[in-house]
């Protein structure tokens, strides 16, 4: 270091620079976000998992039945899309939202790095925005991502064939394709709120362990909570609930409630969220650097007792508000759509009923073990008048469903094979395809 | 116009006053030393100045531009680091610079860049991970940020912590030359010999006020005493010598010969006589500069009229 010079000077009463900050901040922000080892290694297996898994089950004669669709992932690829994108609403959104914007804030005083950029051309906001406008920027990249790998993967490896919908009928590629794009673009929402919140808990904490746990924790929680309380309040208000909005699409008359009131309850945590942020943010003191702080596990404990008391409070306000599930819906989901795999069923035997033929289901559902009321193990009694071709007009057939509803609305029927046959069956054609009566997927509208 | 101007400065953390009114100012083409003992308040008033930290009271204007209106856009023109610079350890040493330029508004070339690298010799570097940078070269690395905002006022944090000594006169060549050239420099630094190289005027910063400020002249003329070592041909002969002399106090050292603490003119006057008596000087040697002395009085004392002066010697003394 011999060879310093001073550089050339500027005039003394320099110009305030050009109001660019925001998008210098966005492009440095991107930058660092794109050279960390994290990100690129989230985004390899955002991108590989959905192969991986869909040639996993490609080999394997059992199926993910317990998921939305999954008995159907051997029959249609969009099943393949379907069941990745509730399993990523469960884990893989979460995880994508912690490991990007959960060290989105405390790396910065992780590294000390605060004091380099906030001393530079950038306003606390420049670089507020910035931020958050990169890691929304790859929240949405590697979600589409997962959502084109998860396409692809099924439709390459399983096939672009036509799927059964929530109410048993089956749907066609093109229709099927649009759904389950819409279904995927609309998740964004909730991911993005789940970004927030990591945000929140990057900024309050400054600990990235937090902030890319916090997402993870939440998630859990959600999950714990959806299976206790009859109420809709407490679920509806969930950021996990959000990913929920899309099963209304998949039925014979669609319902919006649920998709509405998720997308709202998602731009209000995104907006708390971020407010609260910045509020921290805009406030703060940088004081020293992360080499001359001992650790501070003070916020975090802070941050970890205000979880728990939280999930206390919501565990017990859980009953809160009118019941979702009741008997009544149950019933009256299962009947219509026991109809339609009953009558697709018989198609792919060789036995086409004319268009708008009915059987007539007689449903009574109960709910094992507690009142027919809210989340549970159902029991549903279907009573089946067959149509007959000679002397008898009717003949009723007695069909006994377990059936598992979930606080969503969403269940899943299944029988023993003596009363509804296996797995996988014969169709016209000689060929194996899937029972639509072995597991019977439906939702309704809790609201 | 004061490149820094910043009046009835107050900040309180929790129950910690950090700064009590403190004033500092700096003109364009001065080098002023910042001292004080730790948590005098040194980097929580660089940390203002920075706008990292915002004052409970009082006001701070940067090239003319007031700080709290102004935000980070009165940061135009001003370079510098606060405490040890720190830069993302996933990047290059290049990398980082173009990262920080870009916040800058994006107009640094990358000529600029180059030229920024190769004034701190970190050209040859200049491609590996900041993970394997040594303190000495993140050291280097965060002048080089500095440099590149074109400064007009440098706010300058221990810069030299972590240099080898050719670095730590290659940052002392530069920061003369920037000052040459109009810059104004405020550099608080522990070390005190890099200080008197570079350092035009000075600001004592004690318990978070300004115990003293004033240029090097009036120190080197207000600062109680300086400490040398002193080896003679009769060493008992010195002593007495030096025990005769008013405002010379002297004491043998354990290392060898006599340990003095003196003013210059006092000094001046036994030298003479040392040369009257015959006595042979072999070695005198500065031990502790006024700089130091003044740094040692003004951590001793509420102000350098309540010292009292035996005492303070042999506190210098003992230091020496």
């Amino acid at each position: 270091m011999t060879t310093l010079a001073p550089p050339a000077q500027a005039p003394l009463a320099a110009p305030v620079p050009r109001e660019d900050g925001f998008r210098n901040a966005y492009a440095t922000e991107l930058q660092k976000l794109l050279a960390q080892l994290t990100t690129r290694l989230l985004a390899l297996l955002v991108l590989l998992a959905p192969f991986a898994f869909t040639a996993i089950l490609k080999v394997q004669s059992g199926t993910p039945s317990d998921a939305l669709f999954g008995a159907w992932v051997h029959s249609s690829g969009f099943a393949v899309s379907l069941v990745i994108l509730g399993f990523a609403g469960s884990w893989g959104f979460p995880i994508i939202a912690g490991v990007l914007a959960g060290d989105l804030f405390s790396s910065e005083d992780r590294y000390g790095t605060w004091k380099m950029i906030l001393t530079r051309s950038c306003s606390r906001e420049d670089v507020f925005a910035g931020k958050l406008l990169a890691v929304g920027t790859l929240v949405v990249a590697l979600s589409m991502l997962l959502a084109a790998a998860s396409l692809l993967a099924g439709l390459v490896i399983v096939g672009a064939h036509p799927l059964v919908d929530l109410s048993g009928q089956l749907t066609s590629t093109g229709r099927m394709l649009a759904l389950t794009v819409v279904s995927w673009i609309y998740c964004l929402l909730p991911v993005l709120a789940y970004a927030s919140l990591a945000v929140l808990f990057s900024v309050a904490t400054r600990n990235g362990i937090l902030g890319v746990l916090g997402p993870l924790l939440v998630a859990l929680v959600t999950q714990l909570l959806d299976l206790i309380g009859k109420g809709v309040i407490v679920h509806t208000l969930l950021i996990g609930s959000g990913f929920d909005g899309w099963h209304g699409l998949f039925v014979a008359h669609p319902f919006f409630g649920p998709l509405l009131v998720s997308a709202l309850v998602c731009l209000l945590w995104i907006a708390a969220c971020l407010s609260a942020s910045w509020r921290i943010l805009r406030r703060r003191d940088f004081l020293a650097g992360a080499a001359h702080r001992s650790p501070n596990w003070t916020m975090p404990l802070r941050v970890v007792l205000a979880t728990t008391a939280i999930i206390a409070v919501l565990a017990v306000c859980s009953g809160l508000g009118p019941a979702g599930v009741t008997g009544y819906r149950v019933a009256a989901s299962i009947g219509p759509t026991f109809n339609n795999v009953t009558l697709l069923q018989q198609a792919l035997i060789g036995r086409h009923a004319p268009p708008s033929a009915k059987l007539a289901v007689l449903p009574n559902c109960n709910r094992r073990g507690a009142a027919d009321i809210g989340p549970g193990d159902w029991l549903c009694q279907l009573y089946v008048y067959l149509p007959q071709p000679k002397a008898v007009d009717f003949q009723q057939t007695n069909v006994e469903y377990d059936v598992s509803v979930q606080y969503n609305g969403c269940w899943k029927a299944s029988s023993p094979p003596s009363f509804i046959g296996g797995q996988t069956m014969q169709n016209a054609a000689g060929k194996s395809v899937t029972n639509p009566l072995f597991v019977v997927y439906g939702c309704f509208n809790i609201f | 116009m004061a490149a820094v101007r910043s009046t009835g400065l107050f900040k309180r953390f929790d129950a910690t006053v950090a700064l009590d009114g403190v004033e500092v100012s700096v003109e364009p083409g001065e080098v002023r030393g910042l001292l004080g003992p730790n948590g005098a308040g040194k980097t929580t008033l660089l940390r203002i100045l920075f706008g990292l930290v915002r004052p409970d009271a009082g006001t701070v204007e940067l090239l003319g531009r007031p700080l709290e209106q102004l935000g980070t856009s009165a940061l135009h023109g001003v370079g510098g680091f606060v405490e040890d610079p720190c830069f993302y350890p996933y990047l290059s040493g290049r990398a980082n610079l173009r990262l920080l330029a870009r916040l800058d508004g994006g107009t640094v070339t990358a000529r600029q860049i180059d030229a920024a690298l190769a004034r701190v010799d970190l050209a040859d570097r200049s491609e590996d991970r900041l993970s394997g940078y040594s303190t000495g070269m993140r050291q280097r690395l965060g002048v080089a940020a500095a440099l590149l905002r074109s400064p007009r006022l440098l706010l300058l944090d221990e810069p030299t912590s972590g240099l080898d000594p050719a670095g730590t006169r290659a940052v002392a060549t530069l920061v003369r030359e920037l000052a040459e050239d109009g810059v104004a420099i405020l550099l608080s630094s522990h070390q005190i010999g890099e200080l008197e190289r570079v350092c035009t005027t000075y600001t004592f910063l004690r318990e978070g006020s300004v115990a003293w400020d004033g240029t090097a002249a009036e120190l080197e003329s207000q600062a109680p005493a300086s400490a040398y070592a002193l080896i003679t041909s009769d060493d008992d002969r010195a002593l007495e010598l030096a025990a005769a002399h008013a405002g010379v106090r002297a004491q043998r050292s354990p290392r060898g010969g006599l340990s003095l603490a003196a003013q210059p003119r006092s000094l001046d006057a036994l030298v003479l006589a040392l040369g009257d008596a015959r006595v042979v000087i072999r070695r005198l040697e500065l031990l502790v500069s006024p700089l130091e002395s003044m740094f040692f009085a003004l951590n001793a004392g509420d102000s350098l009229d309540e010292l009292e002066p035996d005492e303070f010697v042999d506190r210098v003394l003992m230091s020496a």
